[in-house]
């Protein structure tokens, strides 16, 4: 057998042979990756192995692509993701692909939202692939990996836990980026893939920790990315293609073969993805009649390594079958990406995909390489349309052995750069001057000596910028950081920083674009990254006013730091004359661009918020009142604010429990404030909501009562609920009986609901003040009951909700409460009362304090000779002689005796009426008789309406 | 020569090694030094095979490797280097074997305390000869660092915060124009420092805000943190080792079972999880739960099991040693220990009944009662 990689074997073979010592499992790995080597580059199909973030196949891809010239491009991403790479060309990279769906079918529902993405760098080798695929005529790129809908249907679902449920981005390791090397403003950048799946063409890592930190030991680097880009980034930056092509197959192999047995769902997983490229390439090339030798399949390293049965176009095993996508609706968008998200996704070193970035710019420079860039692409520098010209293609070379004379030679050390180092270390002197510290020329000195020395000590002449990281932080950086960047983040920054990406206004969804279209009149860059501050003089400007309402709508839909409201607000009954925002809207394009997969407008998305809130299985009344009250407030839609409505009655009406009682009697007397002053009339459903409340509260007092896991408040604000909106709820038909019964069903036991029960009934008429009073010094005198009055307390302060009358009351009770409780009662008690009226009856105090402030002397001196009103005798009456007297006043009253009687009555008095005698001239009477003779029209007039 | 001494400096412990290191290492060696940067490196955290040596180097200092080239880097530039952090880090260790091997000679040492004056930094004068012969090169007495200036070797000065700002400042001088002047004496009053001299100091993270080092010492001196250590495998890694160098020193034979390893590593572990989540320092052992701690509280079971003990080490020792070394206040420390046993141990020890942790919670529950 003919092959080219023979000497090689035999050489390996050897080698294990005297290191192992016989046969076992390491002859049978060497001759294997051999094998793998062989076998991929044997394939008819050429196949290019890529690394995710390595500038080296960037720059293999570009220097392949002017060779090659490939008319068919096929690339490990997944298929259903084509459509939106047209629309890179209108963003500014990194952007990322997502596939998002809200509503699913065929998946666990709580796996939603599903969400995948799939970024892409300006230094990748898929980019190049894809510039130039979209913009070279006659070139069809195809994406052959699984659709966003296999990714989820490929997870095990055996896993009950939500935690497990999400499914693992594929290759982000356990250890995650270190937290030092974040820096607090990254976090908001780190975070811009959300929490999302995260997918990478080329994704080349050791199978498992104890063999990457094999490597790290003895590669003497610390993390993954310096260890690559040490031992195979540098390496291979000017290879040629078979050496490039080689090497990355062997590297694939290598990590495919040491792969713990533990790994058997990925691996199975991942060979089924093999199995579907496979396919997915035949059928095209069957269907498109393309020549295999035009074609290019570009795939990690990983998959080019492959030894599923269907590899290969000449495989004798082509049949896999692909199982069809379920009926979950997949919506596809841009969003911006950045280094650092990308970096934190993957589980990459803090600066790694940054410090890629820029060895790609320089090595570009050097090898004087014209890259691929799609026309049009934003925040790159344009390149002559005549070097972007391609030449000639090469036929393809036969393959020869590389691989011996890569594996047996000392990597070439790249030769100090001097002027890259200076400039590197008077820039990073510079950076941290400007972020506080305390750097100088000496410090540049110092940082250039100790990255020689540092490079020197770790076996190359060019310090690598993880070299030169090192010798800044060990030269610059002293016991605290001064600003908000440390040197290690400085040197990130310096070597590329962390780049944002932008998706452009063409390639934003429709929701997106109408946003920023409506909010034109506000004249602002919104596509920036910073904060800015717009004014909305809404008198002085009224066609601000839809930018206003458009404002808080985002407000309501998106993080609360996107749209910030610093003066102004919208509530019921409210209107801004000024507004004036904090707006972000760039910083959180991720987040418009997801609105946008929810629908058209802003408006769409939040009826379907509003309308799915209430429709849930576990929605309350109170939910759907404040799904009502948004209604209002931002959408302005009558015939859907009375739907929103109309399903609060039914919920109200459903409910068995009244958790939400203090929610819900909040809400719905805001709302009928709301329509009181705005309407003419009540809707509808306010008439139904009250009546229907009315009866459900009545029907459920009782109950609430008795029940021990019904609060006081939940009780105090049904309560509440029923005196409040009783008017209302009478003159639409409700029956007061029913109150009454229900009250005196109810028999708490608890001595807050007990105290509840009191107020009620004396709200109610049923109990006297007399009989309320002579109870609570009964409390107060039973020195077995006083240990619990304070409960009964806080039953009469959550009373003033449903009785206000009873303040003066309540102010007399508490002051007899702190002159008579022992002190072992009442100094426990001090603290939770506060907590409780701070928490639960805060809007009651003012009435409190008020009626306090009446009650008691507001000077010191009076307070000496004060009476409290309520241990004062009541005064005997004076005789009837003295205030009957006869006039207008007495003549109304005494013709017309009802309301008089009813009062008496009310206050337990026999309504008893004396005959009147003139007036006789008592201290002020004469004045008062004097006025209504000089001016007798207002009598006589009111005589007149009422024989009317 | 190490039988006669209770501890051995590094040169004088390792010196067999670090001679036959110097006889194999053929790199350009900066200045005076014995070894090439890369032969420290590999004689303080020990060889590879593929270092290709005929012999195997052990470990010696535990961490990051870069914090170790960091270090060697800087001595072989213009400036000192300065190791901070918490206490019980290893810097210490990591400045005598810098010393040890780049210079053969570890005990040039300052101590900074409060009571350092500027004389222990460059010289003072032996009072009785400078009466008799008056002051002169005979009656002067070098300070460590200046003995180190002469003879161009590495110099150590410990708990550099320790020490007042004015005495720090000595410094300045010393690290940038390399020179001691004595002007009491007429001639030959200057002391230059040869090639190969620098400093190595420590300073205490924690004790930050008591003598802060100016900012012009701090320009002559890199900064390199060694952070406490969190892996629990470098950490046993670590405990294991200086137990067996404690044992070792201590003549003693006993065995440490690797679960007692296991259970002070994860007590430790717990414990620092603890103090991270403690809103006060109320709520927080005083000590920083360093892994010299560790240290301590092993070497402080060990000691009791064979002089008190049946001579094996038993949880309950462990439980009894780490009370006692951890509680310092009364009744702080206590009452968070307590509820550490109540709320970690217990549990723990329900789960693995008749194992050591039970052995361990009863052991630790005996010595917090003992004590409060």
């Amino acid at each position: 057998m003919s092959e080219p990689f023979g000497a090689l074997r035999a050489q390996l073979l050897d080698a294990a042979q005297a290191f192992a010592g016989g046969p076992g499992a390491v002859p049978d790995l060497l001759s294997g990756l051999v094998d793998d080597v062989d076998r991929a580059l044997r394939e008819e199909l050429e196949i290019f192995p890529v690394c995710h973030h390595s500038p080296a196949s960037a720059l293999a891809m570009v220097r392949r692509l002017r060779e090659k010239q490939p008319k068919v491009i096929y690339m490990e991403l997944c298929e259903d993701l084509r459509p939106l790479l047209d629309e890179l060309r209108n963003c500014r990279l990194p952007v990322a692909l997502q596939a998002f769906a809200s509503e699913i079918d065929g998946f666990p529902a709580e796996w939603a939202p599903l969400s995948v993405v799939a970024p892409i760098t300006e230094a990748s080798a898929e980019y190049q692939a894809i510039a130039y695929a979209l913009d070279t005529p006659g070139v069809e790129l195809v994406l052959v990996d699984r659709s966003t809908d296999h990714v989820f249907q490929w997870e095990p679902r055996d896993q009950p836990e939500p935690e497990n449920v999400e499914p693992e981005p594929e290759n982000v390791e356990p250890e995650k980026v270190e937290p030092e090397a974040a820096a607090p403003e990254e976090g908001e950048e780190a975070a811009l893939h959300g929490d999302a799946v995260g997918i990478e063409i080329g994704d080349l890592r050791p199978g498992f920790a104890e063999l990457e930190a094999y490597l790290l030991h003895h590669g003497k680097v610390r993390h993954w990315s310096e260890w690559w880009d040490q031992y195979v980034e540098q390496p291979l930056a000017d290879a040629d293609y078979a050496t490039y092509r080689q090497v990355m197959v062997l590297i694939g192999s290598l990590f495919r073969r040491l792969r713990p047995d533990a790994g058997d769902r990925t691996r199975a997983r991942d060979e089924d993805r093999e199995r579907y490229m496979w396919t997915r390439m035949r059928e095209h090339l069957a269907t498109s009649g393309a020549d295999p030798e035009q074609c290019l399949y570009i795939c990690g390293a990983f998959h080019a390594a492959s030894r599923v049965e269907q590899f290969g176009l000449r495989a004798e095993v082509t049949e896999f079958e692909i199982s069809p996508r379920t009926a979950t609706r997949w919506q596809y968008g841009l969003i911006p990406s950045s280094h650092s998200a990308i970096e934190a996704q993957f589980g990459l070193a803090s600066g790694s995909v940054s410090i890629a970035a820029a060895t790609w710019t320089k090595a570009v420079t050097r090898g004087g390489l014209t890259p691929f860039q799609l026309d049009g692409q934003k925040g790159t520098r344009k390149r002559s349309r005549r070097k972007r010209e391609l030449g000639t293609p090469a036929p393809r070379e036969p393959v020869a052995d590389r691989l011996s004379g890569f594996l047996a030679r000392p990597p070439a050390l790249d030769a100090l750069d001097e002027a890259e180092l200076l400039g590197w270390c008077v820039d990073i002197v510079r950076l941290a001057r400007r972020n506080g510290y305390l750097a100088s020329t000496a410090d540049a000195i110092a940082v250039f000596e100790t990255s020689i020395l540092l490079a020197g000590m770790r076996g190359r002449a060019r310090p690598t910028p993880y070299d030169f990281q090192d010798a800044a932080i060990t030269c610059i950086e002293k016991d605290a950081v001064p600003g908000r960047c440390d040197v290690r983040r400085l040197c990130e920054i310096l070597l590329g920083g962390d780049r944002v990406g932008e998706v452009g206004y063409d390639a934003l969804p429709p929701l997106a674009r109408d946003v920023l279209d409506r909010l034109k009149p506000l004249g602002l860059d919104l596509e920036k990254r910073t904060i800015q501050r717009a004014l909305l003089d809404l008198d002085a400007r009224p066609e601000l006013v839809p930018c206003s309402d458009l404002l808080w709508v985002l407000r309501r839909l998106l993080p609360s730091d996107a749209v910030r409201p610093i003066m102004g607000s919208r509530r019921l009954g409210e209107r801004s004359i000024q507004e004036s925002w904090d707006l972000a809207i760039g910083r959180h394009q991720r987040s418009i661009v997801e609105l946008g997969y929810e629908g058209v407008t802003l408006e769409q998305v939040l009826e379907r918020r509003l309308r799915r809130a209430v429709w849930a299985p576990k929605a309350t009344a109170a939910q759907a009142l404040a799904a009502v009250e948004d209604s209002i407030l931002y959408l302005g839609s009558r015939r859907f604010t009375d739907e929103l409505g109309t399903r609060a009655v039914e919920l109200l009406a459903a409910e068995r429990t009244v958790d939400d009682a203090p929610e819900v009697l909040r809400r719905i007397r805001r709302l009928l404030t709301h329509y009181r002053a705005t309407e003419p009339e009540l809707p509808e459903w306010c008439q139904s909501f009250v009546t229907a409340g009315y009866a459900h509260y009545c029907t459920l007092l009782p109950t609430a009562f008795v029940d021990e896991e019904t609060g006081v408040r939940q009780v105090a604000a049904m309560l509440g609920f029923l005196f409040g909106m009783e008017s209302l709820a009478l003159s639409f038909g409700c029956d007061h009986a029913q109150l009454e019964l229900a009250v005196q069903q109810s028999h708490p036991e608890a001595p807050a609901k007990v105290a509840l029960l009191w107020a009620a009934k004396s709200q109610l008429g049923l109990m006297p003040m007399s009989e309320l009073r002579s109870k609570c010094d009964e409390l107060l005198g039973n020195p077995l009951v006083v240990p619990s009055f304070p409960q009964y307390m806080s039953g009469f302060v959550q009373a003033l909700e449903p009785a206000p009358a009873l303040a003066p009351f309540m102010v007399e009770v508490l002051s007899k409460a702190f002159a008579r409780l022992p002190d072992t009662v009442l100094l426990p008690w001090l603290p939770k009362l506060i907590t409780t009226l701070r928490d639960q009856a805060h809007e009651l105090v003012p009435v409190l304090v008020r009626e306090a402030g009446r009650t008691f002397p507001a000077t010191l001196a009076a307070v000496d000779s004060w009476v409290p009103p309520w241990t004062s005798k009541p005064r005997p009456p004076s005789s009837p002689a003295s205030i009957q007297v006869a006039g207008p006043a007495t003549d109304l009253l005494a013709s017309h005796p009802a309301a008089c009687d009813a009062v008496a009555g009310l206050f337990g008095y026999e309504a008893e009426w004396r005959p009147a005698v003139e007036p006789t001239g008592g201290p002020g009477m004469r004045e008062v008789t004097a006025l209504m003779t000089d001016h007798p029209e207002t009598a006589r007039a009111l005589t007149a309406v009422l024989r009317l | 020569m190490t039988d006669e001494m209770l501890r051995a400096p590094a040169e004088v412990k390792y010196a067999e090694e670090l001679d036959w290191l110097e006889s194999v290492d053929d790199a350009p060696k900066p200045f005076s030094w014995r070894l090439s940067p890369r032969m420290v490196r590999l004689f303080i955290l020990g060889s590879e095979p593929s270092d290709g040596l005929d012999r195997e180097i052990p470990q010696k200092w535990f961490g990051d490797r870069s914090f170790v080239e960091r270090s060697i880097v800087t001595l072989a530039s213009d400036r000192g280097l300065l190791l901070i952090g918490d206490p019980g880090t290893g810097k210490s260790w990591l400045a005598e074997l810098l010393s040890a091997a780049i210079s053969r000679n570890s005990t040039l040492v300052v101590q900074g305390t409060a009571g350092t004056t500027e004389d222990h930094i460059k010289y003072s004068w032996n009072v009785s000869m400078v009466i008799a012969k008056g002051q002169s090169r005979e009656s002067m007495i070098p300070s460590p660092i200046m003995t180190a200036m002469e003879r161009g070797v590495i110099g150590r000065f410990e708990e550099l915060t320790r020490s007042t700002s004015d005495v720090q400042d000595a410094l300045i001088s010393i690290l940038s124009e390399k020179y001691v002047s004595i002007p009491e004496l007429d001639d030959d009053n200057i002391v230059f420092a040869q090639p190969g001299f620098s400093i190595i100091a420590t300073a205490n993270s924690r004790d930050r805000g008591v003598n802060d080092l100016s900012s012009a010492l701090k320009r002559r001196f890199n900064f390199v943190r060694i952070p406490v250590v969190t892996n629990k495998r470098s950490e046993a890694e670590i405990v294991r080792f200086r137990t067996t160098e404690l044992l070792k020193r201590h003549q003693m034979e006993l065995e440490l079972p690797p679960t007692l390893l296991d259970i002070l590593l994860q007590s430790f572990a717990d414990l620092r999880a603890a103090a991270a989540s403690a809103t006060s320092d109320d709520e927080r052992l005083e000590s920083a739960l360093s892994t010299a701690e560790q240290i301590g509280v092993l070497e402080d079971a060990i000691l009791h099991s064979q002089f008190f003990g049946d001579r094996t080490l038993r949880a309950g020792t462990l439980a009894g040693s780490l009370v006692g070394s951890l509680a310092r206040r009364t009744p702080e420390d206590l009452a968070i220990l307590n509820k550490f046993w109540h709320g970690v141990i217990e549990p723990r020890s329900k789960k693995d009944e008749d194992g050591p942790w039970t052995e361990f919670l009863d052991g630790g529950r005996e010595a917090i009662a003992k004590l409060s």
